[in-house]
């Protein structure tokens, strides 16, 4: 039988065992090349309550070359990408090894999340907001958790009325009232978001920014 | 050729030794002159005295380079008494340099060994009563054996791993890589082995292990390794554990490719072919790492080829401000496609490159630095820039790029509303009554003011004539090897319709082939005028470059007259001389300005790298 078959079908059989890491691969579809993973946040991190899938594609010459996994829910982290879920880490690159199981490379994703690698970004707006302000950074992080990962919160993922308003803002991880200010001269609020993300507006950076800047911005 | 050979061989039977050398040197020589009346010559004659262009170098093959790595690693392996693939390990580890490698493992063996993946990280504790020996012994079982209690696969084969390898690296370090002591069948276990990779656990399966003493299957090994070299061009192939900083030495690699007995083909996942072609890969790799390693050292760029060319002299950054390290690898054509000798297609050339660059295969007679300054001019289009600077000027304002359009010097900007003066480019509020007479400079200035954007200007056109010049010849090359196609066939079909022989066909090969290569050097010729100081060599160069490009555009001339057959005979004649002429005047070019640099009789009117400050009255822009 093939190797990487019978390899495969083992890691997902193990998987389906082992009842206490709380990790599921299913399959996409009939091909069990092309799997979904999905773990639980860590706890004592903002993404504790979420679920995380990860889409899972095994290379044709594994486990001697690394899987290819990149995150289905958006998460909020500086070494995953916000926009396409590609991930930052060194064993999915140069440090694999075939010991390696899609298990252990879960559990690794898992612990990413516990302990961001601001120096290494995969995000660099995610990694400057984590710099600038963790406390902003793990707000952020947790409303995404509640939004994308179906993470606890006092409201729902998707609330429709007035909330969608409050979301863009909570999402881009900015202040209600920054933004509302600026929207007040006259802008639209969704460029006023793009921009006072892009230009990392939250915590001590405020002070450094002067409005002059962000208007300048703004009328780019 | 070959005929006239004969004959003449024959003929000398009935004459002593000493005549028959003297004539069959007679007869190669003049045979040279009817062949290859060209400039070939000084690669078929390396009797001849080198000339002032050309750098001494000589070419290697894979092999030849493969002998001198043997070399490199039997020195190490005398020195350090360690075995080969150790010693092969840790100069690859050094970059092969072995005056650091001997300094440093002298200073700290086992740091050295660690770095180089030979042995594993010793506890901190363990003394080192014997420096040499503890890679080979202390090394694999103490430490491993600490390492063996956190693997999951270690605990099926702690004991058959340790009491077999131990024995041996113990008693004879010298020979631990050589004898096949990682192939170690699973003999009867206590408990079946499963190979922690692909979960397999045949009884039979044949498993092996580095120093570490971790465990896997001979059919993931050979994976693994064949991926690792062919889809990453990796020489330094790590243990498959996780975190395990050992490298696979040569002979296990070799052990892995090539299993003894040989492997059940079915149970195989990767065919003997593949492994065949892994391991010449894998060869190749390691030469190609030696090489890039030495800097006398440099592979043939050419796809496909595996010749090094050894060139000490272009070697050192101050040599290339002397010399122009073109050479050729001994190659031609792309190995594995169809092609002759004397074709004149891209198939069939020759490799040539330049040691000191990439910039470009030959850019004799102009030194790598300044041939590389002028190709970053020209791509930078720093040109444009040059354009905007003399015609136009930025708003004192907002910055946009304004262009006049008026006479008139009261400028409003047409983004930013801003009115100011051209002339001061001050704002014009505070030209007062004085409008439309800017009278904030004195004369001076303004005369200066005017200078400095005529200065602009001309320095546009004066690289604008090196330019145009410059790329001029290179197409004209590439258009004359286009013309050259359709007249070969023409001739050959010739030299079926008439009376004419084959040889008499041939002439226009050699001179294309001629006029090509002074073009070549014509072009670089542009590139180097442009940055010359001012001066008296700068116009000798200049009369040598004009001489040069006239016969040359003459021979051009005369290739594409029409091909009759009852004119071939005198156009041969024709053609030939002026090829033999156009021939002497490349040299003259060529040796004079290597003679130039070798004096240091250059100056150039910029900065460049190796060369003296140039002078102010020197300096252009």
């Amino acid at each position: 039988m093939d190797a990487r078959l019978r390899r495969v079908n083992k890691e997902i059989a193990d998987c389906k065992n082992d009842k206490t890491s709380n990790i599921q691969i299913d399959l996409v579809d009939e091909s069990p090349f092309h799997l979904k993973g999905s773990f639980p946040g860590p706890e004592g991190t903002p993404y504790e309550g979420g679920r995380f899938e990860v889409d899972i594609v095994i290379p044709e010459s594994y486990p001697f070359q690394p899987v290819k996994m990149k995150f289905i829910t958006k998460v909020y982290h500086p070494n995953i990408s916000s926009a396409s879920g590609a991930i930052c880490l060194d064993i999915l690159k140069d440090a694999w090894s075939p010991v390696l199981t899609l298990k252990s490379t879960l559990i690794s994703l898992q612990s990413l999340l516990c302990s961001p690698e601001p120096n290494d970004p995969q995000d660099a707006e995610v990694a400057k907001h984590y710099t600038t302000s963790k406390a902003s950074f793990e707000e952020t992080a947790r409303y995404w958790t509640q939004v994308y990962a179906g993470g606890p919160g006092q409201r729902k993922g998707k609330n429709p009325s007035k909330g969608s308003v409050h979301d863009d803002i909570a999402i881009a991880g900015l202040e209600r009232v920054h933004v509302e200010r600026f929207e007040n001269l006259g802008f639209d609020r969704n460029k006023v978001i793009d921009v006072l993300r892009r230009l990392n507006y939250r915590g001590s950076n405020v002070a450094q920014i002067t409005d002059d800047r962000v208007v300048e911005e703004l009328l780019k | 050729m070959s005929s006239d050979y004969e004959f003449s061989d024959d003929d000398n039977e009935f004459f002593d030794d000493e005549d028959m050398f003297d004539a069959t040197q007679d007869d190669g020589s003049s045979d040279e002159m009817d062949m290859d009346a060209d400039g070939d010559d000084f690669k078929i004659t390396p009797k001849n005295k080198r000339k002032s262009y050309e750098i001494e170098y000589h070419s290697l093959s894979q092999s030849e380079v493969e002998k001198q790595m043997r070399e490199e690693v039997n020195y190490i392996c005398n020195i350090l008494g360690v075995e080969p693939s150790t010693a092969s390990l840790l100069l690859r580890s050094m970059s092969w340099n072995r005056e650091r490698l001997i300094e440093k493992y002298m200073d700290n063996p086992s740091t050295v060994l660690t770095a180089a993946g030979i042995t594993l990280p010793e506890p901190p504790s363990s003394p080192l009563q014997n420096p040499i020996r503890t890679h080979a012994a202390s090394g694999s079982s103490s430490s491993s054996t600490v390492r063996r209690t956190t693997r999951s696969a270690s605990k099926l084969l702690g004991l058959g791993s340790s009491s077999k390898s131990s024995p041996t690296t113990r008693t004879s370090p010298i020979v631990q890589h050589t004898t096949p002591k990682y192939t170690k069948f699973t003999t009867k276990p206590d408990e079946p082995f499963v190979c922690p990779i692909c979960f397999d656990d045949a009884p039979n399966l044949v498993t092996l292990s580095l120093d570490c003493g971790q465990t896997f299957c001979i059919n993931c090994w050979n994976m693994y390794i064949v991926s690792k070299i062919r889809d990453e061009g990796e020489i330094a192939i790590r243990c498959m554990a996780e975190g395990c900083q050992l490298i696979a030495p040569d002979p296990f690699i070799h052990d892995v490719l090539f299993p003894t007995p040989p492997a059940d083909a079915s149970a195989m996942s990767v065919n003997p072919q593949d492994n065949a072609q892994a391991w010449s890969r894998f060869q190749e790799l390691l030469a190609r790492h030696f090489v890039g390693s030495k800097k006398d050292l440099k592979y043939c760029p050419y796809p496909g080829c595996t010749n090094t060319v050894s060139c000490p002299a272009g070697a050192s950054k101050f040599s290339l401000t002397t010399v122009v390290p073109t050479v050729f690898c001994g190659a031609r054509g792309i190995p594995g496609q169809e092609n002759s000798d004397s074709s004149l297609g891209l198939g069939g050339r020759e490799h040539k490159f330049c040691f000191g660059c990439a910039v470009e295969d030959d850019h004799r007679p102009v030194v790598c630095s300044v041939a590389k300054m002028w190709l970053r001019k020209c791509r930078d289009d720093s040109e444009t820039a040059n354009w905007i600077k003399s015609n136009t000027k930025e708003c004192s304002n907002c910055q946009s790029t304004i262009e006049k359009n008026g006479g008139c010097n009261h400028m409003t900007c047409k983004k930013c509303k801003h009115e100011f003066c051209w002339v001061c480019m001050g704002p014009w509020s505070e030209h007062g009554t004085a409008w439309y007479t800017c009278n904030r400079y004195d004369e001076k200035a303004g005369v200066e003011a005017r200078d400095a954007q005529s200065r602009s200007r001309a320095s546009l056109e004066r690289y604008l004539h090196y330019y145009n010049r410059w790329a001029n010849h290179e197409q004209s090359a590439k258009l004359s090897r286009d013309l050259y196609a359709k007249t070969e066939k023409k001739m050959e079909d010739m030299q079926i319709t008439s009376s004419l022989t084959w040889i008499e066909v041939q002439f226009m090969k050699k001179a294309v082939e001629e006029v090509e290569k002074c073009r070549m050097t014509l072009k670089w010729t542009y590139a180097m005028a442009y940055y010359l100081a001012r001066g008296n060599e700068k116009d000798l160069f200049e009369d040598n470059q004009r001489d040069l490009e006239k016969a040359v555009e003459d021979l051009s001339e005369l290739l594409e007259s029409p091909i009759e057959a009852e004119v071939i005979p005198s156009l041969r004649q024709k053609v030939t001389d002026k090829a033999v002429y156009v021939q002497k005047r490349n040299e003259i070019v060529l040796e004079d300005t290597a003679n130039g640099f070798l004096e240091g009789r250059w100056r150039w009117n910029v900065t460049v790298e190796g060369f003296d400050e140039p002078d102010k009255s020197e300096l252009v822009l």
